[in-house]
């Protein structure tokens, strides 16, 4: 008896781990196949700057580059949440009214009337950041300022501020601390709120605020590593402050010289920084991230660079009903095989309808598949049809004259 | 006398031809206006089926090698696209846009009024013969006051401010019209092969003018207007009673009167119908090769009659169907459809029983109803029915409210366009200031048909009187 029990209490084990194995192989599956099943969609950018006083201009002017090469490459403002924690441009303190520079030749003005800040001033904490990662707003909140993405969207988050070990600070009173950061992404990751995510930071030991991420699809690059200080690039004397930082400086200068059409890829771009120019070491973390970064072009994140699918038929109120008929065409180097794939539908619907018309037998029938075989083998449609059309005078004529 | 009626007949054919150039003059002279009179963009005169700007796009998607009717602009035929596209593109230094297209629209407006002209003095030698047949002492006695209702028709026609406004206004109503006053004119002169073809291009370029048909059979078969079977049958049974056929060659004069004629020939149908059936193939299969690339015939069908049937353009224009579709819910559109355009069919039969010794005026009642009630009409349309009106004018000559008609078209004419500024340019009105013109241009055209009709049924009633009292005189 009590053989046949362990018996089958070990069968009972033995299925329940074959169940508890398919079970991960299936979770796992899913998880590679649900992530690699959803298509890229669209691109989001989060764009926060967490300092405010006169005194980190650097910060603000990051922001406001990132966020102005962001849209330089295609990703419009529904889709940017710019978040600035202080107002440098109308500064009583700035020399040049409404004007935001990242270099001392002031080429660039980086404030202008298309520059939409979602959230500004004191709107920029630690409560809305992380209800703007997870989505959970109050009801009255507007569109503006919700992350709206999906299971298809790359979202590029970029922080500047003041930091530290483990943390950022937000408006000289709170912080944001990196498991609570680490929490915020894995609440998307199971809300489905982003196919990938590149997290990109620009403060003093920065690599330690993404040290607890774990949700995957996740890649992080900081300017700094545990120990290292991020530094400014340098001071501009006019206007009295430090006008940007050193990694975002060198991320500019990357991009400025880039369009949309480029694809470069993230590797480019993270080898691009020098630990020495940097004066700390850009540290990028990988190991969430399943992609080749040697593949990745920087435009899947920084840029908004869609594919276009080409269709022909129209918009009709009666769209439901007439689905089928849409017909999608590849870009333009697989269009010839489309137009035959055009020409060769006819003659293959007319062998059916020979096969068809063979079983039902009908004189008019026959005659209107040879009247349209004929018409296949017209060539040249245009000089036909004007044939035809100038043709129709003289029979008119001869019939009336005939009086038939 | 003679010299001096010859005088005077050359007199009023050169008012006539005077007034013909004049109004020819007058196209010209608003086709070269120096300021941008803007008709091709009002509703009224063009709609997704006549306008030429979609001619001219769907022309150009044909250039491209694309399908002339992706992009849902052109609605029309093929063949028109062949024809007027072409001349859509030729730009000539200095001259206006589009200078040959107003030509050709020109040209066929003149040739609508010259086959008008030619059709009613068809059926004014019907109309004497008859009355002489019915020996209408009252009517028969004075010629001179039958006033010549072609020429009077094709000027209605020609001067008719919506002919111009369509004309001038770059529409391809006056192509329509022309294929419809063809067939009607074929079927006048009993011309099978060209009534055949006036029909099946009507028929192909415009969907409703199918309806026609059955005025086309009628005239084929009877004959052109001529008041109805029962007064000839009266008359005779005047005469059999005056004379009793006593000798036998009494009885022969009696047969050997001029025929009677109300017998329904089927030869002329019967020719037409084949007519028909050839013409018809011979458009389908040029239709078929040039949109043999692109799905072939039953494509070209759903975009064009398809189109027309489903009114899936909500646009505004002067019809009374944009207003309620554009509210409709999607599961009773289909209903709403089959209603809206039953309303035409449904008014086919019982007319052409009542009217059926008069297919001419038939014609003229179907196509008015049709203007009316189609999915997309223009005042091209009304054109075509208003110039036909003046072919009748001897027989609608008492014809009640024609004073208050004229100035309510003339008043809808005139608000329309106030309408749809307030609504679409100023904002400060909203559809319905212009859907109530537009209401009111159909309860006008209601009132026009059915005056007419009574007042041609009043006319044949007058007809019958002194019949009637002759033979009650007899009795």
């Amino acid at each position: 008896m009590r053989f046949k029990m362990y018996g089958s209490f070990r069968c009972r084990m033995v299925l329940l781990l074959v169940f508890l194995l398919l079970d991960c192989n299936f979770s796992n599956c899913l998880a590679d196949t649900s992530s690699e099943a959803t298509m890229h969609t669209n691109n989001w950018a989060v764009l926060v700057c967490t300092s405010r006083f006169w005194f980190n201009y650097r910060h603000m002017a990051n922001t406001l580059s990132l966020y102005r090469t962001v849209k330089r490459l295609g990703i419009p403002d529904e889709r940017i949440i710019l978040m600035l924690a202080d107002d440098m441009a109308c500064n009583a303190r700035n020399k040049y009214p409404a004007q935001v520079f990242n270099n001392e030749n002031h080429k660039l003005n980086l404030y202008g009337d298309n520059v939409e800040v979602d959230y500004r001033g004191y709107e920029v904490t630690v409560e809305n950041f992380l209800r703007v990662l997870t989505g959970r707003h109050e009801n009255a909140v507007p569109r503006s300022k919700r992350l709206l993405s999906d299971e298809g969207s790359h979202i590029l988050l970029y922080m500047t501020g003041h930091g530290g070990d483990e943390f950022l600070k937000f408006q000289d009173s709170e912080e944001l601390q990196s498991h609570d950061l680490a929490d915020a992404v894995k609440q998307m990751k199971e809300k489905r709120r982003f196919k990938e995510l590149l997290i990109m930071v620009d403060t003093c030991q920065a690599a330690t605020l993404f040290s607890q991420l774990q949700s995957p699809g996740v890649l992080a690059i900081g300017s700094s590593m545990k120990g290292e200080n991020s530094y400014s690039h340098h001071l501009d004397s006019d206007v009295g402050v430090s006008v940007v930082d050193r990694f975002t400086f060198y991320t500019l200068g990357f991009f400025e010289r880039l369009n949309m059409y480029n694809n470069d890829s993230l590797m480019s771009l993270f080898s691009s920084y020098n630990p020495s120019m940097l004066m700390s070491t850009a540290y990028y973390r990988t190991d969430l991230y399943q992609r080749h970064l040697e593949e990745v072009p920087v435009t899947n994140f920084f840029g908004s660079v869609m594919e276009m699918i080409h269709t022909d038929s129209a918009y009709s109120l009666l769209s439901r009903k007439e689905s089928f008929r849409v017909e999608i065409k590849m870009p333009a180097d697989k269009s010839v095989p489309d137009k035959k794939r055009l020409m060769d539908k006819p003659s293959h619907l007319d062998q059916i309808r020979e096969l068809n018309i063979e079983d039902q037998h009908g004189a008019l029938k026959r005659t209107w598949s040879t009247i349209q075989k004929e018409m296949e083998k017209v060539e040249d449609v245009d000089a036909f049809v004007s044939y035809g059309l100038v043709l129709i005078v003289p029979l008119l004529t001869v019939s009336m004259w005939l009086k038939w | 006398m003679e010299p001096k009626e010859q005088s005077k007949e050359k007199k009023e054919k050169l008012w006539f031809w005077n007034w013909v150039i004049a109004s020819v003059i007058f196209r010209l002279v608003l086709i070269y206006f120096p300021k941008n009179l803007n008709l091709a963009s009002r509703p009224e005169v063009s709609t997704p089926l006549t306008s030429l700007r979609r001619l001219a796009e769907g022309y150009w998607l044909k250039q491209l090698s694309m399908y002339p009717y992706a992009g849902s602009m052109y609605h029309g035929s093929p063949l028109l696209l062949s024809l007027l596209g072409p001349l859509t593109v030729k730009r000539i230094e200095g001259q206006p846009d589009h200078l040959l297209c107003s030509l050709v629209f020109v040209i066929a407006d003149i040739v609508n009024a010259m086959l008008i002209r030619a059709t009613s003095q068809n059926l004014q030698m019907e109309y004497t013969r008859s009355l002489k047949l019915l020996d209408h002492v009252k009517l028969s006695e004075k010629p001179g006051k039958i006033i010549p209702s072609g020429d009077i028709a094709a000027l209605v026609y020609l001067w008719n401010p919506f002919t111009i406004v369509a004309c001038v206004g770059l529409s391809t109503s006056p192509i329509e019209n022309l294929a419809i006053i063809l067939s009607l004119y074929g079927a006048c002169k009993r011309q099978a092969p060209l009534a055949a073809f006036g029909w099946v291009i009507a028929t192909h370029l415009s969907l409703y003018p199918a309806i026609l048909i059955i005025p086309m059979i009628l005239l084929l078969g009877y004959g052109p207007d001529t008041p109805p079977r029962k007064l000839f049958l009266q008359r005779r049974n005047v005469e059999v009673g005056d004379n009793p056929p006593n000798d036998r060659c009494e009885r022969e004069e009696v047969v050997h009167r001029p025929e009677l004629p109300h017998v329904f020939s089927w030869r002329p149908v019967i020719h037409f119908l084949c007519w028909t059936s050839l013409w018809s193939v011979y458009v389908l299969v040029l239709c078929g090769i040039s949109v043999k690339q692109y799905g072939g015939l039953w494509e070209l069908f759903k975009r064009t009659y398809g189109f027309m049937l489903t009114v899936q353009d909500l646009s505004p224009n002067i019809g009374v169907l944009w207003y309620f579709f554009a509210e409709v819910f999607d599961f009773f559109r289909n209903f709403f459809l089959i209603v809206f355009h039953g309303n035409i069919l449904f008014m086919m039969l019982p007319l052409a029983i009542r009217l059926k010794h008069r297919p001419c005026f038939l014609a003229f009642v179907y196509i008015a109803i049709s203007s009316m009630l189609k999915s997309y009409p223009s005042v091209g349309d009304s054109a075509l029915y208003l110039g036909l009106l003046g072919l009748f004018v001897n027989e609608l000559a008492d014809m009640q409210f024609s004073f208050f008609l004229f100035c309510g078209y003339v008043g809808v004419s005139l608000l329309s366009p106030v309408m749809h500024n307030l609504w679409i340019w100023r904002g400060t009105g909203n559809a319905n200031f212009y859907f109530a013109t537009a209401m009111a241009y159909a309860c006008l055209q209601i009132i026009l048909v059915v005056e007419s009709v009574s007042a041609m049924l009043n006319h044949d009633r007058t007809l019958r009187k002194p019949l009637t009292e002759l033979q009650d005189g007899k009795n």
